[in-house]
């Protein structure tokens, strides 16, 4: 059963019929393309991805399988602005169609200050690289973990978004009438700890936390303040919403998402050669603030600090350290049912980027690493990306997962290992 | 008679004067040229075009809108550069703020991710997404970064050799710049390694004047090691169009300014 094979092949038919991006030379009329009030585009993806080893609790060996098609256009009519941006396609693994909307909002500016955005949109802020603080938007951990595109970290959610700009303050206000969680494992593609069984488990139907009822309150709010001033970005953020993994239980023992508030920080400023980051977020866990609850996750409060400089000439280094530090961790303890599972006091995170470009950016290797010293576990994410024109490009990879134990965050997916292949064909 | 006589008095004095106005100070030629080629007007706005072929010919475009002001004319100035095709980088957006002082302010927008990305300072030679010209060919190279040297002055050009004063901040060991006398637009730039072979040049292929402002409307630059080359072409050029500052901001990554990236209607 070579169906990957096909997957693979498939966007090379495609692109076969024609390919006037890349034999066709200067000629006026490619000006006009562009002055159109309207453009399709897009691509086809396929993709496939398979395990280094087996795991025993899930049956399908590969990760990644699937065909995957995007359009994307906007049109601008009057004061409003219209863009869509939307994939669908074939995943071999759910053996189903599938039809994901990433954006598909309405934008207008309200006076000339006041600028709003509704509808189904990807949204990210904050500073940390690939590690989130104040960034509560809901991020797609399985396609992050399969080996799709990273633009899939993030996930899209029904929004409603305010940013007003001034001199003195920019103030982005976000409204998401119903709460999203992160795409969290869920033991489909991926098996994860279960603290009750004291082993990865991939369970049968598949993990689902209980969602919050939808209703004004329970919806999400953030908040952010930002302002740049001399090349120093300062920014303060609010959120109240929910934990967007469930790690909490219901009554019933179910899992489920905690009612979460967040408040936080961030600077970045350029420093010596390189750039610094920081920021800072305290989780206040609205449910257990004494920490005594077994069921619902801890206050926490965490930090990071970056730095990011060109090392050499095409050759970019990032150095971050992460701390997630669990508040009444001794309350934690005392009172939890598996405190052997119960997240160390400081969980320290260690990540290191690497990306060299070559022949004008035609290859790109990236090698990301998340190390744990007190978790004990790592993850690898390393890549080679080769644009061979405007229209194909082809992207292999390995998503390493290790730990020494298998309850901590990253240690869980040491049977999830995997080796990847994309190509694309961009339209 | 005496009003004749004045005419050609004054004729002959600007004829003097166009004679006398042979410049000889090198810094003098290099700040004029900085001058025409990056300051023209107080902002302005273009689109370009690039193609990218390699030495198989292979060949990859970029098309962008880019907008400019300047804060000081010599001085700092801010860039957006608003990306429309290939399909794959529409979309993306790019913000400079040039700093003469310090190193440039460098922001880039991802839509995919909705992540506005900051880029450190680093090497400002590298390629300028994927052509073969760099970032500094783009925004400029501080005229303070190198010593000039006037080799020659010709019926049309200032011929200027430049040396890095940091050689080892740089990949070339020198360079010759051919300035045009009149519009003081440099015409062709040819790089030197440090072992003295020539291996890169930029030449401009076509000036038209906009505003008042010659300007470059085609150019290439050639990597004559490699044999690729980037032929690029400014279109819907307009200068002092009035652009505000705060167009040089976050809010016109996510939310590209409309009104200032629409060709002008004419």
């Amino acid at each position: 059963m070579k169906r990957w094979l096909l997957i693979l092949l498939l966007p090379m038919v495609v692109g076969a019929q024609e390919d006037p991006g890349d034999g066709d030379v200067w000629s006026d009329d490619a000006w006009d393309d562009v002055a159109q009030s309207s453009r399709w585009s897009g691509f086809v993806e396929a993709g496939f991805g398979t395990r280094l080893d087996r795991d025993p609790l899930v049956s399908n060996r590969t990760t990644l399988e699937e065909l995957r098609g995007r359009i994307e256009s906007d049109w601008a009519p009057g004061r409003f602005a219209i863009k869509l941006r939307a994939d669908g396609g074939y995943d071999g693994i759910d053996n189903d169609w599938f039809a994901d909307v990433r954006d598909l909002t309405l934008s207008f500016t309200l006076g000339s200050d006041i600028d709003v955005k509704a509808g189904r949109q990807v949204q990210t802020w904050g500073t940390g690289d690939l590690v989130f603080l104040n960034d509560l938007f809901p991020k797609d951990f399985v396609s992050f973990f399969a080996g799709r595109d990273d633009e899939y970290l993030k996930a899209p959610s029904n929004a409603l978004r305010i940013s007003r700009f001034s001199s003195a303050v920019n103030i982005d206000v976000v409204w998401v009438p119903v709460f999203e969680p992160d795409n969290y494992l869920t033991g489909e593609r991926f098996a994860f700890f279960s603290p009750a069984a004291g082993t990865t488990v991939a369970p049968d139907p598949p993990l689902s936390g209980v969602e919050p009822k939808e209703s004004f309150s329970n919806g999400e709010f953030a908040l952010r303040l930002y302002r740049t001033v001399e090349g120093r970005e300062y920014a303060l953020y609010a959120y109240r919403g929910f934990f967007k993994q469930p790690t909490a239980l219901t009554a019933s023992l179910e899992p489920t998402f905690a009612p979460l508030h967040a408040f936080g920080a961030s600077l970045r400023r350029p420093a010596g050669i390189g750039l610094f980051n920081a920021e800072v977020s305290y989780y206040d866990s609205r449910d257990d603030r004494s920490g005594t609850d077994p069921r619902v996750p801890n206050d926490q409060f965490r930090a990071l600090a970056g730095y990011e400089w060109e090392a050499r000439t095409n050759f970019t280094v990032g150095l971050q350290y992460y701390l997630e530090w669990t508040l009444d961790h001794d309350a934690l303890v005392a009172n939890s049912p598996w405190p052997q599972y119960e997240p160390d006091e400081y969980r320290h995170l260690v990540t290191n980027r690497m990306t060299y470009r070559t022949d004008r950016d035609r290859f790109v290797w990236s090698w990301f690493t998340f190390l744990s010293p007190s978790d004990r576990d790592v993850h690898i994410r390393a890549s080679l990306t080769y644009r061979y024109s405007d229209r194909w490009s082809l992207t292999g990879g390995v998503n390493g997962f290790g730990g020494r134990d298998a309850h901590t965050f990253f240690g869980q997916l040491e049977d999830a290992s995997n080796a990847y292949l994309r190509v694309r064909y961009n339209r | 008679m005496i009003r004749m006589l004045v005419s050609v008095a004054l004729v002959a004095m600007i004829a003097f004067d166009a004679r006398a106005d042979v410049l000889t100070d090198p810094n003098e030629i290099v700040a004029r040229a900085n001058l025409a080629a990056y300051y023209a007007g107080a902002d302005g706005s273009a689109e370009v075009r690039m193609l990218i072929s390699d030495v198989q010919d292979r060949r990859q475009r970029r098309q962008f809108t880019v907008l400019r002001r300047d804060i000081a004319d010599g001085g700092d100035q801010q860039f957006l550069v608003v990306f429309s095709q290939p399909s794959d980088v529409r979309g993306t957006v790019f913000l400079v703020d040039k700093h003469i002082d310090r190193d440039d302010d460098r922001w880039l927008y991802l839509p995919g991710l909705d992540l506005v990305k900051r880029i450190s300072a680093g090497d400002k030679r590298t390629s300028f997404v994927g052509a073969h010209y760099f970032y500094e060919d783009v925004s400029g190279r501080r005229p303070t970064e190198d010593t000039h040297e006037l080799i020659e002055t010709t019926d049309t050009a200032y011929v200027l050799r430049h040396v890095p004063i940091d050689v080892g901040s740089v990949e070339f060991g020198s360079y010759v710049t051919w300035i045009d006398r009149e519009t003081f637009l440099p015409m062709k730039i040819e790089y030197t390694n440090p072992a003295g072979r020539l291996y890169r040049r930029v030449e401009v292929l076509e000036v038209a004047t906009f505003d008042g402002h010659p300007t470059v409307t085609v150019s290439r630059v050639s990597d004559l090691s490699s044999g690729g080359r980037t032929d690029m072409q400014f279109r819907y050029i307009q200068y002092d169009i009035g652009l505000p500052a705060d167009v040089f901001a976050e809010r016109s990554l996510r939310n590209p300014p409309r009104e200032w990236l629409q060709r002008p209607t004419d």
